[in-house]
Formats: C-alpha cells, structure tokens, sequence
C-alpha cells in the first residue's frame, strides 16, 4: 500500500465562543496562560481520515456538519483541538469559493500571489500565465481589480491557478456548485483527466451526481462525526435515503400546523413489489384519494421525476378533460386512479408527485410523494425510452 | 525561510507597493515627493514663518527637525500599517496554509523600505542643500539607531497585530500611543533643554535612544549615547523573542478569531 499523502488521526475541532463583549479578551488570556480558549463549541470530532496517492474521496453532508471545517485542518489553515494531520506533498486548496484573491486587486496580481503559495514564480510562472487566462477564460477581466468579478469568474480564476499548479492533491470545497454549466464541465473534464494522471482529490460537495462521477471513495459527516465511510456510491445512497427519511418524518408535522384546503389523503403505487419496485415496460399506477371542502370537486395533478428532482412528465385531471370520482367514505372526498401502461421510464430511481389542485385547476394545494425503483438493465442514455426504429439508408 | 514563502513574502511586498500608490496620479513619484515636500514645509514654517527658538547647537532647526522626524515617522507608520496585518488579510489567512507573521513582516518591511528610501532622500538634500556632512562614525551610529528602530518596529507590530485580532481596540489604542510617543521622543526637542527630572525618565523610552543616535550621529552636534542606544537594542530584541513566544501560544488561533 503507497504511504497516505495526508493522513488524519482522532481529529476535533472546538470553535471559542466570542459573542459577548468580554470573550475576546478572556479567550486571549487563556491562551496566553497555555489553555484552552474558554467557552467552544465542538463542530468536528474523532475523524480517522487516510488518503492514499490516486485516491478521491467526497465528503458530504448536511450544512454546518464540519465539511468545511474538516477541509481547513487538512489544509493546515485551522489549528485542531484534538488529534493530528500528517501531510505529504504539495496540497492545492480552493476553499470557500476562490484562493483567497483580495478584491482591489486585479485577477492577475491575484493570481501572481496565489501561484506563488503553490510554489509557482518567476520564470516558471511568467511561462504559465498565459494558460491560467486562458483557462480561466474570463477575457479582459483579468486586468481589472477583483472586486468586479461575479462569483462565477472568481471560482474560475482560483480553478484555473490550481489547474497550472496541479498539486498532488486537490482540496475543492463546493467550486463545481458556482461556474456555469460550460466551466463546470471543463472542471470535471480536467478533474477526470488529473485522476487519471495519478492526481489524488478530496472534495466537498453536494451534488451527489459529482460525487458519484468523480470519487471511488466518500465519508459522510453528520453533526461532526464520521456517519458512513466507503465505496462512494453506498455512501451517497445512505446518505440520500436518510435525506428522504427525514423529508417524510417532517411532512406530517408541516401538515398538522396548517392543512391546506385541498390535500391529498392518500397515495399508493399499484403493479409495483414490496420493494416499491417494478420491472421496466409494465404498467404503473397511480391511486389517489383527495380531500377538500364538500361539494367543491379538486383537480389532481400527478408528475414524475427522477430520484434527483429532474422532471420527466406531468399531466392533471383537468388536462385530460377528467372529473374525479367521489369517495363513497363521505363528501368531500374524492378519488382517482392514473395508469401509465408500458411504462416507458429507464431503469433507475424515480418519485411520483400528487398535487391537489382546486376545482379550477389554478392553485397547487398540497404535494405527496412516493418513490418507486424500475428494473431493468438499459444501456441507453437518459430517462424515457423514446420510440424509434432504425431504417436502411 | 522555504524559497516559497519567499516568492510569496515578495509578490506581498509588490501588494504592498501597489496598495500605496496604485489609483494615484503621480503614482510611485510619490516616493520622492512626499518626503521632500514634508521637507520643504518644515524649512518653511519653522526656518521663516515662525523661527524656532529652540537650541539646536548650532543646527538650523529645520535640519534638527528632519533628522529626528524621518526616523520617528520610519517607526511609526511601520506600527500602526503592521498592527491591522492579520485583519487585512483574514481572506488569506483563512484559505491557505501560510506562517501568519508573514503578513506582519512583508507589511513592516514594505513600509520600512518606503520610508527608508524617503529617509535617504531627505539626508541627500540635506547634504547637498544644508551642510549636512556626516563621518564614518557617525553614519555608522546612524545606521545602528535605524536598525533598532527597524527591530522595535517589528517587535511591536508583531505583538499589536496579534492582540488586534483577539481585541479589535488595539489599533486604535496603537495610534494614540504613537501620538504620545512622539512628544515623549526627543523629536521636537533636545533631551539637554528638558528639565533634568524629565531628561532622566526618558531613559525608560527605548526609542529615545535610537532617534538620537540617527541625530547625533548624522549632525555631530552632539555625542551618540552608545550605551543608551545598546540597552534599547536589547529591549527591542527581547521584545521581538516576547513577539515569537506570544505567537506561539496565541498564533495557533488566530483563524478561530479573525
């Protein structure tokens, strides 16, 4: 086994409590007598972390679980409370957006600065500026002060600075989150193309659908503890079902302080098994009991996404020119039942969305959510599964 | 020091620099003029506007003036520029790994090397213009009064940079200190023409000593206090050793506080 580029042991972070007017100085003091800084709270503890050279590893988590916090005593920017960091090689870090590039100066003399915290200066610099501006392509901007700059075009000039200096390991905290679409790709095209040169990444993010492309390995943080560790793709779905569990677990509480006027009561998937799962080309249906005001007849609006929120189809009753049937339990409910034969949805994870709508069809009142699996095996690209034929030419 | 922190301590120097001057007209001519016109005002008001009646044995007042208030200028924007180091560069500190008193010395060393320059260009119009006409010796006594207060300099801006991040009062704490310091520095006035109860206790002020020897060394109107100037580099030098041990206990935080 190569030894670790860095290497984290019984790590903790405690941040001292400076609100009130006197913390500052009694913290300063206990310092000086060799203590701790009086009052903390604790935001990182016990982290075991090992990174091996050609390695990448995500962390995620929730906001305020330590992800950044865990990245600055890796970098060596924070002290830790507890527990050491031994690191190999050199390190390149954009952390919170940008490499810390001071507003009233220009991209350049920024970027002159940065390139010399990662070793890079004088004639080996001057021979790369050039292809930092051009990687950072944010045109004439690059002579104007800092200060000018959308956040988008700082996160590109602090990628571009660590893209010249390829350090032997990459420390991102969120930079794919801030670029346009055009840039974010040329980060992971040249992320992708610096792993495969051996280069080694730790990265915070959280969009799940990066972390899955571009790391083999992810740790799971959850109120500064280590929740999962492993293979990034059973970490990020641990991950993602505790998301879905305490979604579900806060809806009836939502509903309980205010029930909307027309709310959907019930909700099932039938044709699906026990696992909420159903073979690729069957039928899927949806039954729906709806609840409002008596004599007043809701619309039903019923769509389909993906596990990650992408829309994929959506139609209502009213669309369809279709009255909903009443519920013989009492007036004022109602019920309906969508079937969507020969379904024609890839293999993957999807949700279903109920929506009550009021009798005009105009207002959205209240949304439930069921998650169902389609299986299969597909090697084809994207959601649905367009009819199509091929022709002789 | 690592070549990169080097590269680094220079690309901040070169910040430093353009922080100055950059957005200005006259841009870094400002070097040059800014200490001649200062020059230029002191020969005015206190060679013709109001002739000064202070005893300068013999040294136009003017001269008497200049070659104690350059110094004591040297040393005080050196302080009060270092005090906000870490604070003005919190967005640094706060992404990459670095030693943080390096913000402190490429501060104090950028403004001790626009100011010293100024100094020198004071002393050459001196020269050519006043008379000045400085020996071996006392340029030599001059350039050790100036190491002092280059050390001081540090020494303080080190210890009022680091408590400025835990209590953000220092800076304004530092500036009324300067201003008291500048009466209780013998800048204005010779330390003979005190009363001798007051001339006593300024041998408690460290930087009396080296704004003297600048003095006397470069004037020769006066004998360099070689043994008072000795005690205030000892002072400044231990006091830059209180700066290291402070950093060490202190420093490790300074991201918890920025």
């Amino acid at each position: 086994m190569t030894a670790p580029l860095i290497e984290a042991r019984g790590l903790g972070k405690r941040y001292p409590v400076v609100g009130a007017r006197g913390d500052r100085i009694a913290a300063l003091w206990h310092l000086l007598r060799g203590r701790p800084p009086g009052r903390e709270v604790e935001v990182l503890a016990g982290i075991d972390l090992r990174i091996a050279r050609g390695e990448s590893m995500a962390v995620i988590g929730e906001n305020g679980a330590g992800k950044s916090t865990l990245l600055k005593l890796l970098t060596g920017t924070l002290t830790p409370s507890s527990g050491s960091v031994s690191r190999h090689g050199r390190i390149g870090a954009l952390l919170e957006l940008g490499a810390g590039f001071h507003p009233e100066h220009s991209g350049r003399d920024n970027v002159r600065l940065a390139a010399a915290i990662h070793g890079l200066s004088g004639v080996a610099l001057a021979e790369k500026l050039p292809e930092i501006e051009a990687f950072a392509g944010i045109g004439r901007y690059f002579d104007e002060p800092v200060k000018h700059y959308s956040s988008g075009m700082v996160v590109r000039l602090g990628f571009a600075v660590i893209a010249a200096t390829r350090p032997d390991l990459l420390i991102t905290d969120e930079v794919l989150a801030v670029g346009d679409e055009r840039f974010q790709k040329k980060c992971i095209r040249w992320i992708d193309g610096y792993l495969a040169d051996g280069g080694t990444l730790l990265l915070v993010s959280h969009s799940l659908y990066h972390v899955r492309k571009l790391c083999r390995r992810a740790l799971w943080l959850h109120e500064g503890r280590i929740a999962a560790e492993g293979e990034a793709h059973a970490v990020a779905q641990a991950y993602e079902a505790w998301l879905e569990a305490r979604e579900r677990s806060e809806e009836p509480a939502a509903a309980a302080t205010g029930r909307p006027e027309f709310h959907v009561a019930t909700l099932a998937l039938a044709g699906t098994d026990a696992g909420g799962a159903l073979a690729a080309g069957t039928t899927l249906v949806v039954e729906a009991g709806l609840r409002g005001p008596p004599g007043e007849r809701p619309h039903l609006l019923v769509g389909l996404v993906r596990a990650d929120g992408t829309p994929v189809y959506g139609v209502s009753s009213e669309m369809d020119g279709v009255a909903l049937a009443a519920d013989p339990a009492g007036p004022g409910a109602w019920r309906a039942r969508l079937c969507f034969p020969a379904l024609a949805l890839l293999p993957g994870r999807y949700r279903v969305r109920a929506h009550a709508m009021d009798p005009e069809a105009l207002r959205l009142f209240d949304t439930v959510e069921r998650e169902f699996t389609v299986r299969g095996e597909a090697r084809e690209l994207g959601l649905v599964r367009l009819p199509h034929h091929w022709e002789a030419p | 020091m690592p070549p990169a922190h080097r590269a680094v301590l220079r690309e901040l120097l070169r910040r430093e620099w353009r922080e100055r001057y950059q957005g200005s007209l006259a841009g870094g001519a400002w070097l040059l003029l800014q200490p001649l016109l200062q020059l230029l005002v002191l020969a005015f008001v206190f060679g013709s506007l109001l002739p000064a009646r202070v005893d300068t044995a013999g040294l136009s007042f003017p001269v008497f003036l200049a070659l104690g208030l350059f110094p004591w200028l040297l040393f005080a924007n050196a302080v009060s520029r270092g005090t906000t180091s870490y604070l003005d560069h919190a967005g640094l500190i706060a992404r990459v790994p670095l030693p943080a008193s390096l913000y402190v010395h490429a501060r104090v060393l950028a403004s001790v090397l626009v100011d010293g320059l100024g100094l020198l260009l004071v002393l050459l119009v001196l020269v050519l213009g006043f008379g000045l006409g400085p020996t071996p010796a006392g340029l030599a006594a001059a350039l050790a009064g100036l190491a002092v207060l280059v050390v001081a300099a540090l020494a303080f801006s080190r210890i009022a940079a680091l408590l400025q991040v835990f209590v953000r009062d220092c800076a304004v704490l530092v500036g009324q200190l300067l201003g008291l310091g500048f009466f209780l520095t013998p800048v204005l006035y010779e330390r003979a023409q005190l009363p001798a109860a007051f001339a006593g206790a300024l041998a408690f002020n460290p930087l009396a000593a080296p704004v003297e020897a600048i003095r006397h060394g470069l004037s020769g109107h006066a004998g360099v206090p070689w043994v008072a100037l000795g005690l205030s580099g000892l002072f400044a030098v231990l006091l830059l050793l209180g700066s290291i041990a402070l950093q060490r206990r202190a420093g490790r935080h300074l991201e918890d506080f920025l």
